[in-house]
C-alpha cells in the first residue's frame, strides 16, 4: 500500500472534523445571538392576531384596522374614554337644529405627513370616497346627501333625514381624513363610480396618506405592520419612534413572548393565563369591561324555525340559558350578562332588563306555547374564537342548559365561508356570532339588530318590520341629550321584547403588557389608543 | 440525458395546465361563500356592498368566463389578486416562498447529513446499543407529530429555559437584511452582517430540525438497511479478501451504493416538505407559503388557492426531474429514456 492513502484519509478526517467544528461554532454563535442591528428601544412591539382586511382606510373594517387607521390618519373629532367628543382635525363643529346639517371648521395648523395642509376638500373627498367605494364602512355615510368644502377650512355635510348620530360616527377611525391629492395621484378617486374605477388599494398596502402621529413604514401580510413616527406631525410628539404590530395568532404564544420580552404588549391573552401574569413582576395587567358581545340569534321566519314564531318560545329559550355557567365555561367567569343588542355601557343600555336563568319559568312558558314536552332546533354556527370565547365551548354549554328545559339543540359547527353561504339565503333557525362596535353611537345596534327597515337581522330572521321601532329610531336621530337617551332605552326594551338577539356574554378584556409600559387601554374607536401609551421613565 | 430533460421540461406546461384546471374548478365546487372573506359577516346583508364586491372580484361572471379570464391572465404571468391580502398573488408567493424554501432546504440538509451519519453508525454497530438508540430515535422521528414536538420544544427551550430564540425569522427589534434572495441567512451574509446571520440561523435551527424529523428517521432506517444489504454483496467480500480495511469498504463502496435510494427519497421529499410546512410555520410564526395556503383555503381565496397549487406543482415536477437526473448521474447503470 502506498503511503499516500493514510495521508489522504487523514486529510479527509481533518476536513470532516473541521467541518463539524465550524458547524458547532456557528450553532453556538447563533444560539448566543449577540447583537444584530436592532431598532430603537423607544419603539413598541404589540402582539396580536391580526385581522387586517385592507390598509385602505375607506375599505377597511376590522379591529386591527382601527389601531392602524387611528395611528396613521386623523378624524375631525375624537371620542374620549368618557364618550365625549373633542377636537382633532376640526377645531369646532356644529349641527343645525334638526340635525340635518353639520359644519366642521378645520384647525389651520393641521398638516399631512408630506407637509401639505389638511384642507376641507380633503375631508369632503375622504368621506365621499367612503360612500362611493361601497366598501365595508360605506354604511357610515348612509343617508348623507352632500359633503361640500365651502372654503379651505369649512366642510358642510347634509343629511336627507335628521341624523344626530353623525357626529359620533365621524369619530370612527374609518372616517379619517386622507391626503386627497396624494391618493388621487395613485389611483384613488371619490367619484360616484369609485366602486369600479378606484385602483388605489394596493398602493395603500405600501403607503399611507394621513396626518396622524405615525406613517406606514412596511406591511408584511401575516407577519407585521411597522409604523414609524411622523416627523412632520403637527400636534403633540408621538410617544414612540416606531410601532410594530406583530402577528402572534395564539394566546399562549402571546403570553410566552410577553414573558420573554419579545413583545411589549399582548392584546389577546386568555383568562386562563391571568394568574400567571399577575404573579410575574415584569408584567402588568388589568381586567376592564369591553363593548364586545357574543349572541344567539333566533330566526322565526326560516325553515325549521316555525316554533320560534311564538315569542313565548323565544322568551323561554332566553330564560333557559344558564348564563353564569356559560360565562364560567368560556371565560372563566370574566364576562357580564347583557340585556339585548346594545352592549353594557352604551347610551340607552343602563335601565334595560338583564336576563336571568329561570328553568322553571322557561318550562312553564314552553307549556303555555304548546310545547310541554320541549322541542328540537338546529343550531348552525361558524367556528371561531373571538374575544377569548370559543364558539364551540359556548354552544356546547348553551346546549347543556337548554336540555334542562326540554329544548334539544342540534349543533352544527361550520366554517365561516360555509355559514356565510346560507345566512342570507335560506338562513338558520338558531345561530351564534359576535359583534364589536365601529363607532361610539348606539344607533349602529338598531341599524343592525332591531326590526327596522334595512336592519340586517330583521332580514335574516325573516321578521316583519316593527313600525314603532322604525319611528323611534327616526325620532332618536332628531333628538339629543337625555331625550335621545330615553328613546334609545325605549328602543332597547323593544329589542329585548322581540327576543331575536339573545346576548350570551359581554366579555371583559385583559390589558397585559410589560411593566415598563404605562397607559395600556381599550378604546372604543381606536381599539388601542397609542397616544395614551408610553414607556415609564 | 439532454433529450430526456428537454422532453420532460416540455411536458411541464401541460401538467401545470392540468393542475391549474383541477384546482380552479375544485376550489369553486365547494358550497361556501368567498364573499364572507371579502365583505365580512357584517356586510353580507348589505346588498350594495355585496354587489360592488361581486363585480369588483369578477364573481358576477359565469364559471367558464372566470376560467377563461384566469387562463388569459396566467399566460401573461398574472396569477390574479388575492381576495384576502389584496395583493397580486405572484407578489404574495414571491414574498413567502423564500421563507419556506430556506426552512425546507435547511431541514433537508439536516435530514440527509444526520440521517446518513446515523444510518452508517447504526449499520456499523448492528445489534449494539448505538444501533438500538438510533433505531428508536428514527422511529420516534418518523412517528411523533411535528406540531406536538414543536410546541414541546418551544415550551421547554424558549418559554422555560430561555435558551432558544423566539418564534419568527429574527429576534424582536432586529432589522431584516436587504432583500436579495429572501433567505435571511444568505442575505445577511451577502450584507456582511455576521451578528444578523447568527440571529437568523438561530431562529432557523429549531423549526428546521423539527421539520426534518420525519425525513431524518426515514433516512436513518433507509441507509442502515441498504448498508446492511450491501455488506453481504460479493464485491464487499472481494474487497475485504483483497485486504481492504472494513471502514474503507463501507465508506468508499457500500455507502456509495446505499445512498442511491436516498436520492430518490430526497426528490420526493422536497415537495412534501415545502407543502407540508404549514404546521411548523404556524407554530414558529414563520411567514411562509404553508400558512398562506391554509389562510387562503379557509377564506376561499380562489386566486391564492390556485396560485399555491401552481407553485406546489412546479416544485413537485422539478423535484422529480432533478431526482431522475441525479439518479442517473450517481448510478451509471440507470439509463434515462
Amino acid at each position: 500500500m502506498s503511503t499516500a492513502r493514510p495521508k489522504a484519509r487523514h486529510r479527509r478526517r481533518t476536513a470532516v472534523r473541521a467541518g463539524v467544528v465550524v458547524l458547532a461554532a456557528t450553532a453556538l454563535a447563533a444560539c448566543s445571538s449577540t447583537g444584530p442591528a436592532t431598532t430603537d428601544r423607544t419603539g413598541i412591539i404589540i402582539g396580536r392576531a391580526m385581522d387586517v382586511n385592507s390598509l385602505d382606510i375607506s375599505r377597511s373594517l376590522c379591529d386591527t384596522c382601527q389601531i392602524y387607521n387611528s395611528a396613521v390618519y386623523e378624524t375631525v373629532v375624537r371620542a374620549t374614554p368618557d364618550g365625549e367628543l373633542e377636537p382633532l382635525l376640526a377645531e369646532s363643529w356644529e349641527a343645525n337644529e334638526d340635525s340635518t346639517q353639520f359644519t366642521f371648521t378645520l384647525d389651520p395648523d393641521a398638516v399631512f405627513a408630506d407637509g401639505s395642509p389638511v384642507e376641507a376638500k380633503d375631508v369632503a373627498w375622504s368621506w365621499l370616497r367612503v360612500q362611493n367605494l361601497q366598501g365595508l364602512p360605506s354604511y357610515f355615510m348612509q343617508g348623507i346627501t352632500g359633503v361640500e368644502a365651502t372654503d379651505d377650512r369649512t366642510v358642510v355635510v347634509t343629511s336627507a333625514a335628521p341624523n344626530s348620530a353623525f357626529l359620533n360616527i365621524t369619530s370612527a377611525s374609518y372616517m379619517g381624513v386622507v391626503n386627497s391629492d396624494l391618493a388621487a395621484e395613485n389611483g384613488a378617486t371619490a367619484d360616484a363610480d369609485a366602486a369600479s374605477t378606484d385602483t388605489a388599494e394596493q398602493w395603500f398596502l405600501e403607503n399611507s396618506a394621513g396626518s396622524g402621529q405615525y406613517v406606514l413604514d412596511s406591511y408584511s401580510e401575516g407577519s407585521e405592520i411597522v409604523l414609524s413616527a411622523n416627523d412632520s406631525y403637527w400636534g403633540e410628539e408621538p410617544n414612540f419612534s416606531s410601532v410594530t404590530i406583530k402577528e402572534v395568532t395564539d394566546a399562549s404564544a402571546q403570553l410566552q413572548q410577553l414573558q420573554q420580552g419579545d413583545i411589549d404588549l399582548a392584546m389577546q391573552i386568555s383568562f386562563d393565563a391571568l394568574d400567571q401574569i399577575e404573579g410575574d413582576s415584569s408584567l402588568t395587567t388589568d381586567v376592564v369591561p369591553s363593548y364586545n358581545f357574543l349572541y344567539l340569534a333566533l330566526s322565526p321566519g326560516v325553515a325549521g324555525g316555525e316554533a320560534l314564531q311564538d315569542v313565548r318560545v323565544r322568551d323561554a329559550i332566553r330564560m333557559g340559558i344558564d348564563y353564569d355557567s356559560v360565562i364560567d365555561a368560556t371565560l372563566a367567569g370574566n364576562g357580564e350578562r347583557q340585556s339585548t343588542g346594545i352592549p353594557n355601557g352604551f347610551e340607552g343600555s343602563d335601565d334595560l332588563p338583564i336576563p336571568d336563568f329561570d328553568p322553571e319559568g322557561a318550562k312553564a312558558l314552553l307549556a303555555e306555547a304548546g310545547y310541554p314536552d320541549g322541542l328540537t332546533l338546529d343550531a348552525t354556527y361558524p367556528t371561531f374564537s373571538a374575544y377569548g370565547v370559543s364558539s364551540n365551548t359556548e354552544m356546547q354549554s348553551i346546549q347543556q342548559s337548554l336540555a334542562q328545559i326540554g329544548v334539544t339543540l342540534n349543533l352544527a359547527p361550520v366554517d365561516f365561508s360555509t355559514w356565510g353561504e346560507q345566512i342570507d339565503s335560506t338562513g338558520y333557525p338558531v345561530t351564534a356570532i359576535y359583534f364589536a362596535p365601529d363607532h361610539p353611537d348606539t344607533v349602529q345596534y338598531f341599524q343592525y339588530f332591531s326590526l327596522i327597515d334595512g336592519s340586517v337581522w330583521a332580514g335574516r330572521a325573516r321578521m316583519p318590520v316593527n313600525p314603532e321601532e322604525n319611528s323611534l329610531v327616526a325620532a332618536a336621530l332628531a333628538q339629543s341629550g337625555d331625550e335621545r337617551t330615553a328613546t334609545y332605552t325605549e328602543l332597547g326594551q323593544l329589542m329585548y321584547d322581540d327576543a331575536i338577539i339573545l346576548p350570551i356574554v359581554n366579555p371583559k378584556y385583559i390589558l397585559a403588557s410589560s411593566a415598563e409600559l404605562e397607559g395600556n387601554n381599550y378604546d372604543i374607536t381606536r381599539n388601542l389608543d397609542l397616544t395614551r401609551l408610553t414607556f415609564a421613565d | 440525458m439532454l433529450r430526456f430533460t428537454l422532453r420532460r421540461l416540455a411536458l411541464i406546461p401541460l401538467l401545470l395546465w392540468g393542475i391549474v384546471t383541477i384546482a380552479f374548478f375544485l376550489s369553486r365546487s365547494v358550497s361556501s361563500n368567498p364573499l364572507v372573506t371579502i365583505v365580512g359577516e357584517r356586510n353580507l346583508g348589505n346588498p350594495d356592498v355585496v354587489a360592488a364586491a361581486t363585480r369588483r372580484w369578477g364573481l358576477d361572471k359565469s364559471l367558464p368566463e372566470q376560467y377563461w379570464v384566469y387562463l388569459s391572465n396566467l399566460v401573461h404571468g398574472d396569477l390574479g389578486t388575492s381576495f384576502r391580502t389584496k395583493s397580486p398573488v405572484l407578489d404574495d408567493l414571491g414574498a413567502r416562498l423564500p421563507a419556506t424554501l430556506e426552512l425546507a432546504f435547511t431541514a433537508l440538509v439536516i435530514a440527509v447529513v444526520l440521517g446518513t451519519l446515523g444510518g452508517v453508525v447504526a449499520a456499523r454497530n448492528k445489534g449494539r446499543a448505538a444501533d438500538g438508540v438510533l433505531r428508536v430515535a428514527a422511529l420516534a422521528g418518523s412517528s411523533l407529530p411535528v406540531f406536538w414536538v414543536g410546541l414541546i420544544f418551544l415550551f421547554v427551550f424558549y418559554a422555560t429555559l430561555g435558551i432558544a430564540p423566539s418564534p419568527g425569522r429574527l429576534s424582536a427589534r432586529v432589522i431584516p437584511p436587504p432583500d436579495v434572495t429572501g433567505f435571511y441567512t444568505v442575505d445577511s451574509l451577502l450584507a456582511g452582517d455576521w451578528p444578523l446571520f447568527t440571529d437568523a440561523f438561530a431562529h432557523l435551527l429549531m423549526p428546521a430540525f423539527i421539520m426534518s424529523l420525519a425525513l431524518l428517521g426515514t433516512v436513518i432506517r433507509l441507509v442502515r438497511s441498504q448498508m446492511l444489504e450491501e455488506q453481504g454483496a460479493d464485491y464487499v467480500r472481494t474487497a475485504r479478501a483483497k485486504g481492504m480495511a472494513r471502514g474503507q469498504v463501507l465508506n468508499r463502496h457500500v455507502l456509495k451504493n446505499a445512498i442511491t435510494p436516498v436520492v430518490t427519497l430526497i426528490g420526493v421529499s422536497v415537495g412534501l416538505l415545502i407543502m407540508g410546512a404549514v404546521l411548523i410555520e404556524t407554530i414558529f410564526s414563520w411567514n411562509g407559503i404553508g400558512t398562506y395556503a391554509v389562510e387562503s383555503s379557509r377564506g376561499l381565496d380562489f386566486p391564492a388557492i390556485t396560485g399555491v397549487c401552481l407553485v406546489g406543482g412546479v416544485l413537485f415536477l422539478l423535484g422529480n426531474l432533478l431526482t431522475d437526473i441525479a439518479y442517473a448521474t450517481i448510478d451509471p447503470r440507470v439509463r434515462l429514456s
